[in-house]
């Protein structure tokens, strides 16, 4: 699987994918499947459902590249399918365990700040402020871009804690903020 | 690294940390948004994980995908079939029934059509369409099974699996198919009233009576006889101007009797499916 010698683009690619080049799909694939592999297995702890996800998505990824606006970060479409196909995964197999905080919590350096403060501003700090589970709730809402419903199958706690949880992160970096 | 917005890229650190996952959420979170848009980002956590396991991990993946786009798409009644309650792979054993085959199911709605049609433009209403749809299903079950229609016969003599089972579980499905569709069909008569229902207990009863005599003779054979003597039953009924009798309490309580008869013999006798499927 060649990353670097393909020079098309990602929706170029995708264009081709959606005439059934298996080629295309492959380089996608190698493209795509290193960080997806990691992002999906930071949501969720058990790899052979990680596994299957990933097999789910770039097989979506071939039968609706038709779909791809053309708009946006591929990129992006495959993660928003990504994190569906988790979801769905994670409601045929219940048992399935979900990682609410992060495997291990160590300090950040100040280098790490400065990058943070960079990319959110004083919001960094303050999301920081947040208890592992009000940060699980913002994080499937706010940056995996779920709905409520989803957000809370992927987190295996109902649709209205979801909600009061939203609600109190919100108002923790409200007033973290102000 | 550079700090003005919008050039922030990840430094060798931390997409260390990221792929060991020893970033904290935040961190993370910031990473994975600045991933989705930056190629060259994604590039460098593609170098770092490439370390053995995990390049053998996504090689494993990737076979999977393949051979999942090498296999057949499940078809739609193999879907419809399996969200009805069916196992998946009595699901596929179903799909693969020749006369449940979208293409047998139009033809079938076809004669149907034309049935209820000419039964508009008549007075005797019904009589063509009583004789069209005890054969439906008749000619369903014929089709269900047999060396010289089904293309997975061999397939499914050397399988492990009961061929009695494969035949009933075959035979009731095309029944309630066939028969849901002449059910719908019969709606559209233009008498209403009980003769609208009066092709049900023929079609159980001619069904049955194939299945019985498939346990001796071939179904395609069997099922040939049965409307042969069907036809010629309802044709000189015709003539003699008493196609309203078979509605009648008397035909039907007979058409009840050969069901219980020809279901007894199949009973008694399933096993034969089993003994004769080698033939």
């Amino acid at each position: 699987m060649q990353i670097h010698d393909d020079p098309r683009t990602d929706a170029e690619l995708l264009a081709v994918v959606a005439e059934s080049d298996r080629d295309a799909l492959s380089v996608l694939y190698a493209r795509h499947a290193p960080w997806l592999v990691l992002r999906l297995s930071r949501r969720c702890a058990d790899p052979s459902v990680v596994d299957e996800t990933v097999q789910d998505t770039f097989l979506a990824v071939w039968r609706s590249a038709r779909k791809y606006s053309g708009q946006g970060e591929v990129a992006a479409w495959i993660w928003g399918i990504g994190v569906r196909r988790l979801i769905d995964t994670l409601r045929r197999e219940p048992a399935a365990t979900v990682m609410l905080t992060e495997p291990s919590r160590t300090e950040i350096s100040a280098e790490e700040q400065v990058l943070l403060g960079v990319e959110y501003g004083d919001l960094a700090g303050a999301l920081h402020t947040l208890s592992p589970e009000l940060h699980a709730v913002v994080q499937a809402t706010v940056l995996d871009g779920l709905t409520t419903r989803e957000a809370s199958r992927l987190l295996g706690i109902p649709a209205g804690t979801v909600k009061t949880r939203m609600m109190r992160a919100r108002a923790a970096l409200r007033e973290e903020l102000v | 690294m550079t700090t003005a917005p919008g050039t922030w890229h990840l430094d060798q650190t931390l997409v260390r940390r990221y792929v060991d996952a020893v970033t904290d959420a935040v961190t993370a979170a910031s990473v994975e948004s600045h991933l989705l848009r930056c190629a060259g980002c994604r590039q460098a956590i593609a170098d770092e994980s490439a370390d053995p396991a995990s390049v053998a991990r996504r090689a494993l993946i990737w076979e999977d995908v393949v051979d999942r786009l090498d296999a057949p798409r499940v078809g739609i009644i193999e879907r419809l079939v399996h969200r009805l309650g069916i196992g998946a792979h009595d699901a596929r054993l179903l799909a693969a029934t020749p006369s449940l085959q979208v293409s047998w199911l139009a033809s079938l709605l076809l004669v149907l059509g034309f049935a209820v049609a000419a039964a508009h433009g008549r007075d005797e209403a019904g009589a063509l369409f009583l004789l069209a749809a005890p054969l439906i299903p008749v000619a369903g079950v014929a089709a269900a099974y047999g060396p010289d229609i089904d293309p997975a016969h061999e397939l499914g003599i050397a399988a492990p699996y009961r061929t009695s089972r494969l035949l009933l579980l075959r035979c009731v499905s095309v029944l309630v198919a066939s028969a849901g569709l002449a059910g719908c069909a019969a709606l559209a008569l233009p008498a209403a009233g009980w003769s609208q229902a009066a092709w049900l207990l023929p079609a159980l009863g001619l069904t049955l009576t194939t299945l019985a005599l498939s346990t001796r003779l071939s179904p395609v054979v069997s099922a040939a006889a049965v409307a042969l003597t069907w036809v010629l039953v309802v044709v000189k009924l015709v003539q003699l101007d008493r196609t309203a009798e078979l509605a009648g309490a008397t035909a039907q309580a007979m058409f009840l009797a050969l069901i219980v008869a020809a279901a007894a013999v199949v009973v008694v006798r399933h096993d034969q499916f089993d003994t004769r499927s080698a033939v």
